[in-house]
């Protein structure tokens, strides 16, 4: 091997200089009386600075790139070589930022997946491969008083796949009832940063499915829906049958641009209600939507239009 | 209700409810899948076994008494986390279902002892789980899942009415 670049590091800060060293072994059997370099970086020639003569033998030849204005740069170092040009070898620098804090760090707690689900949002481009860790206590522990305060020897951490900003806690991760801190940390060959602390208890960022909307056929045994009524009944989501809910109802006539009514809210124990003041000869869309009550909760999507 | 916030009332029925319902779960898969569906066809296994059913005296309606109730609720849960867990290895289809009655179950004694811990009426020392019965077999663990669930759906009911009483405003 007749020629190495040494790189004080592989990554630098975006807009700083650059020193870098091609080193010529003694032993190199190409080499003439007097040993010429060309640096180059990407396509572009670039002066060397100085050269000197190490005690092993070896000629080391430094090159100084005042600012690097591009997150790759490829660095080459070339022997001339009669009328040619040899490439002794070859180093990649990569320049950019430390990461910045990730902001934005939201939670639901999902019951299909019966997993914390969290997204964040990673901040301007560091130009660097940034990997995010979303990071929690592992346990609650008795006296913890149930607040926030973490201990650094049991933390857990979520790693989303690539590039992803999001990342689902596992049940067997949460309790679900207690007080736990979260935050995402990023990290890059600059630095590492965090986001601010989430404080949340996990049931109290649940998100419901929608219930099932359905209207009631008139029958024998009940008394006829009045004029412009329509007699529904809905169903919570079998999963949260166990959580105290309230919905609401919208609706609005399938033509013309009348914006949504909205009824509510309507308890989770009556499951029937008769929906009145509706035009005659008018098709409707109706929704609904449940949330965890009073017991906080987050709202479930509308569900499916129910079109009558 | 005296000094017992209304959310933590709450969550504790919520939680109830929860664990019934996982209860339930297990009590139906166990007798789908393995016709154990009659716990009183179990009671000499159950006294062989020495399945301990926890006491609840200050939960029920004759002797209601709100600290008392706390701490027999926490100590009872307790030690059906310890039981769920012996329970280990019941079987492929019932692990899921076990898990999660036994991760609620730890999630609701938790809850139970953060109270305790917030007005000021937790022991010093946390609780350390007694012996368990050893499940020697995998019909003695499904019959032990069987007696476990419903002591603890009975447990739950008495808990519930006092709570819910608690929890009147």
């Amino acid at each position: 091997e007749c020629g190495r670049i040494n790189l004080p590091t592989p990554t630098v800060h975006l807009g700083d200089p650059l020193t870098a060293s091609c080193i010529i072994s003694p032993n190199c059997s190409h080499l003439g009386p007097e040993t010429q370099i060309v640096w180059k970086v990407g396509r572009e020639s670039q002066p060397g600075k100085r050269q000197q003569r190490l005690e092993d033998g070896s000629q080391e030849f430094t090159v100084t790139i005042p600012r690097l204005s591009s997150p790759r740069v490829l660095l080459s170092c070339y022997l001339r070589w009669g009328h040619s040009l040899q490439m002794l070898d070859q180093a990649e620098v990569q320049a950019g930022y430390p990461p910045a804090a990730p902001h934005n760090l939201s939670c639901l707690m999902n019951l299909t997946t019966n997993s914390l689900i969290c997204q964040w949002e990673p901040g301007p481009n560091s130009h660097l491969p940034t990997n995010f860790t979303l990071k929690t206590p592992f346990f609650w522990v008795p006296g913890s008083r149930g607040n926030c305060q973490t201990q650094e020897d049991s933390i857990l951490d979520c790693v989303p796949s690539d590039g992803q900003n999001h990342c689902s806690i596992p049940r067997r991760h949460l309790q679900l009832y207690q007080n736990m801190g979260i935050w995402v940390q990023a990290e890059n060959a600059l630095g590492t940063t965090k986001s601010p602390q989430l404080c949340l208890v996990p049931m109290d960022v649940v998100k419901l499915e929608p219930p099932t909307l359905w209207a009631l056929p008139p029958s024998p045994e009940a008394a006829p829906p009045q004029p412009g009524c329509l007699l529904l009944r809905w169903e919570p989501w079998k999963p949260s049958l166990y959580i105290e809910q309230k919905c609401e109802l919208r609706h609005q006539p399938r033509l013309g641009e009348a914006s949504w009514d909205l009824v509510g809210p309507l308890l989770s124990q009556t499951l029937q209600y008769e929906l009145c003041g509706l035009l005659p000869s008018t098709a409707y869309a109706l929704q609904m939507r449940c949330t965890r009550w009073p017991l906080p909760g987050q709202w479930s999507d509308w569900s499916p239009s129910l079109t009558l | 209700t005296g000094p017992l916030p209304q959310s933590f009332l709450l969550k504790c029925l919520e939680q109830m409810r929860k664990v019934q319902a996982d209860g339930t779960a297990l009590q139906e898969t166990l007798c789908a899948t393995h016709q154990l569906c009659h716990p009183e066809e179990l009671v000499l296994l159950g006294h062989a076994l020495g399945i301990p059913q926890p006491p609840l005296s200050s939960c029920s309606s004759q002797a209601l008494q709100l600290m008392g109730c706390l701490r027999q609720l926490h100590s009872g849960l307790f030690l059906y986390q310890g039981l769920l867990q012996a329970l280990a290895g019941i079987s492929p289809e019932l692990a899921p279902t076990l898990d999660t009655l036994q991760l609620d179950t730890t999630d609701f004694a938790i809850n139970i002892w953060q109270q305790m811990e917030d007005l000021g009426m937790a022991p010093a020392v946390p609780p350390t789980q007694g012996t368990m019965p050893a499940f020697t077999s995998a019909f003695q663990r499904r019959a032990g899942g069987v007696l476990v669930a419903s002591n603890l759906q009975s447990f739950l009911e008495l808990a519930y009415r006092a709570l819910r009483h608690f929890a009147k405003p």
